[in-house]
């Protein structure tokens, strides 16, 4: 296996004896996890030792097999080596010959002639003064070729072989010198990219051995829950770092996991030492090791991201509301004087009746007494406009409480009488007899009601030639959601608006903001809800939205979760009903 | 003015059904109230009506379509509007339209007493 330079062989000191050494002594290096370039230079440094006269070297290839990553070779000029670094394995028309590029000895072949051919410049053996050349294939166990061991000769030498089984020892050491190095790369290669995954994930790992409550933990692990990395980690440490109103819930969490409860999934806090919160995602799967004992492995995340721009969308969404609710106070204007200037007369009226009872002689006391009653209750029913008014524009965050849209509705059109009947709109009510309550944001809801069906009454603005009827009906919707809807005999939705109606700042109106809708939408979908319009057979449209009945076994929204003791009276409730 | 004259009110606001009477009682006049401007369309209370205090705005038909419907019947009943809009210019409207005066609520006692002097001087 030469070319263009002669050879001659008898390395006399490479007895088996000296093979097995040089096998032990690689071996030990490998152990050592020594780095690949450092383990093969060692071995051609055996090798060259025993055999004198020959310098080996060997030529590692890079994974993809296409070009020469290392030339080891202490034996031989640096110089020499360096040019061999990133030469072609396979020439450009070789690696366009697919059979050709299956078989290792003839790539190898190839790349030994392009190395010591004369005629090609690359002439480097004898450049640098070599005369014989042997090489052999270093092959996986599965016969793919890692690189090439070459051994060279100074004097010019007839051919003599190196015995095979010595040829095949030395390979095999280099084969396997390869393969543990490079397998021990890849296991820390596959750790060193779960670690940078978790970290880009804020997700750690750990396995929790119930028997011993021995608990093993990522780097990522120490890193969230700000553990010092050369501690160990107990149960006591992490209970310690948990935000103390999830404690208790967390103990059960424990106390399910330890009687072997099947898989976890919950969230929860910790409370860091400088008063700081984050907010953890845990998931873990209990499983049997081989001697039956129950072990959890699991991952956490640190959502507090997540969960502080949630909060902050929450707060946004509430002024967006609150803007929107504010606009439409403009033009409730009327309606509002016409609520309040109702009940006023009344006490103006009764107060009046009351002071002419008084003067006369004798006066009715049980009839002063009667009218100032009545001035009273009149002056409560103003009152209660204002706090209805009060209730409905002023800004504040979402509460969560069991709503009962019909009621809702009623109250709503309460204060629309008077705008309502300016507009000329007939109202029909179809209220649903007996319909189930919705948990949510009574205000918010009231305040899509009163969007909708301010939307309905200007939609019919217009309109002179038929009936401005607008409907307002409630219905459960596919058994589990109820549904309100509100249809008017309007101008309709044209199919250029359809796309564009729920829109932020899209509006058809001259006077609109255009967040009505959107808002409106934004409240729905928050409930768990939908809110979708149509267009009528005949004339205008309905807009309508859905939202999932109170006694639904499903969690309440999230505007629910921040309440906590209204979340539990509603879910008493709720199983109550 | 005769001594007893007969005082209607339309009204749908039940507070005001229940206030105003018992203030024109102490002006002297008795009061009927109806909820409805069809109500008092069709009871006899039309015929011996002197005044009719009515609400501009009320379910089904309307103040003023009432105000007509006497017209076209051929009771000339004196009318005096109360209306708790704030629209500046229904007054105007409706004084052109032949009312003795519009009120807004919420209106004095002695802004109803003059209104009523005026109706009562012209029935």
């Amino acid at each position: 296996m030469n070319a263009n330079l002669n050879i001659k062989v008898s390395p006399p000191a490479c007895s088996a004896c000296g093979i097995a050494y040089i096998g032990a002594m690689i071996g030990g290096l490998i152990q050592q996890g020594r780095p690949l370039p450092i383990v093969l230079g060692a071995l051609c440094r055996l090798f060259d030792a025993a055999a004198e006269g020959y310098a080996s070297s060997v030529l590692l290839f890079d994974r993809s097999r296409t070009q020469i990553r290392h030339a080891i070779g202490p034996g031989l000029p640096a110089a020499y080596t360096r040019l061999l670094e990133g030469l072609p394995v396979t020439s450009d028309d070789r690696a366009c010959d697919g059979t050709q590029h299956e078989k290792p000895e003839s790539i190898i072949a190839q790349l030994m002639a392009d190395i010591l051919r004369e005629d090609n410049g690359r002439a480097l053996a004898r450049t640098y003064g070599f005369k014989s050349c042997w090489w052999w294939p270093i092959l996986s166990l599965t016969g793919v070729p890692l690189g090439v061991l070459a051994i060279y000769q100074r004097e010019a030498g007839g051919y003599a072989p190196f015995p095979p089984a010595l040829v095949q020892q030395l390979t095999d050491i280099a084969s396997l010198a390869i393969e543990r190095t490079r397998s021990d790369e890849n296991v820390r290669r596959s750790e060193m990219l779960l670690a940078k995954a978790q970290r880009l994930s804020s997700t750690g790992s750990f396995s929790w051995c119930i028997a011993t409550d021995e608990l093993t933990w990522s780097d990522e692990l120490y890193r969230i829950f700000e553990f010092d990395p050369d501690d160990s980690v107990s149960l006591e440490h992490v209970i310690a770092r948990i935000h103390p109103e999830d404690l208790p819930s967390f103990h059960a969490l424990v106390e399910r996991a330890r009687c072997g409860g099947g898989d976890l999934d919950c969230e929860h806090r910790l409370l860091m030492p400088e008063g700081t919160v984050k907010y953890l995602h845990l998931v873990a799967d209990g499983t049997r090791d081989q001697d039956g004992q129950l072990e959890y492995i699991g991952a956490i995340q640190d959502i507090t991201e997540r969960r502080q721009s949630e909060q902050v969308l929450d707060k946004l969404r509430t002024e967006l509301a609150h803007v929107a609710r504010v606009t439409s106070l403009g033009a409730l204007t009327a309606s509002i004087a016409h609520e309040v200037n109702q009940p006023l007369l009344g006490v103006i009226t009764n107060a009046s009746s009351c002071l002419r009872i008084l003067a006369a002689d004798p006066p009715d006391l049980e009839l002063a007494r009667e009218t100032a009653r009545l001035a009273i209750r009149d002056g409560q029913r103003a009152s209660d406009v204002i706090t209805r008014l009060r209730s409905l524009f002023s800004k504040r965050g979402a509460t969560s409480e069991l709503v009962d849209l019909n009621e809702a509705i009623r109250e709503v059109l309460a204060l629309l009488f008077g705008e309502l009947q300016r507009s000329s709109a007939v109202v029909r009510v179809e209220l649903c007899e007996g319909l189930p309550p919705v948990i949510g944001d009574r205000v918010q809801l009231q305040q899509v009601i009163l969007n909708l069906v301010m939307n309905a009454a200007e939609a019919m603005s217009g309109v002179n030639d038929r009936a401005r009827r607008l409907t307002i009906r409630t219905r459960l919707h596919k058994g589990h959601c109820v549904r309100l809807s509100v249809q008017d005999a309007g101008v309709g939705i044209t199919h250029q608006d359809a796309p564009r109606l729920f829109d932020a700042f899209y509006t058809t109106k001259s006077g609109g903001m255009g967040i009505g809708l959107s808002v409106s939408r934004s409240i729905v979908e928050n409930h768990r809800g939908r809110l979708w319009a149509e267009a009528n057979a005949g004339h205008g449209a309905t807009f309508s939205f859905a939202i999932p009945r109170a006694d639904e076994d499903v969690p309440a929204p999230r505007a629910a979760q921040s309440t906590r003791p209204s979340t539990r009276a509603v879910r008493g409730a709720g199983t109550s009903a | 003015m005769s001594a007893v004259s007969l005082i209607s009110l339309v009204d749908d606001d039940q507070s005001v059904r229940e206030s105003l009477p018992i203030l024109l009682k102490q002006f002297g006049h008795p009061t009927r109230t109806f909820a409805a401007a069809e109500d008092f369309l069709t009871s006899d209370a039309v015929a011996q009506t002197r005044c009719l205090i009515l609400d501009v705005a009320l379910p089904g038909m309307s103040g003023p379509e009432l105000q007509r419907a006497l017209e076209l019947k051929g009771h000339r009943i004196p009318v005096i509007f109360i209306t708790a809009q704030t629209d500046e210019a229904l007054p105007a409207r409706l004084l052109a339209q032949g009312a003795v005066d519009v009120l807004v609520k919420p209106f004095s006692d002695t802004a109803l007493l003059q209104a009523l002097d005026k109706a009562l001087r012209a029935s």
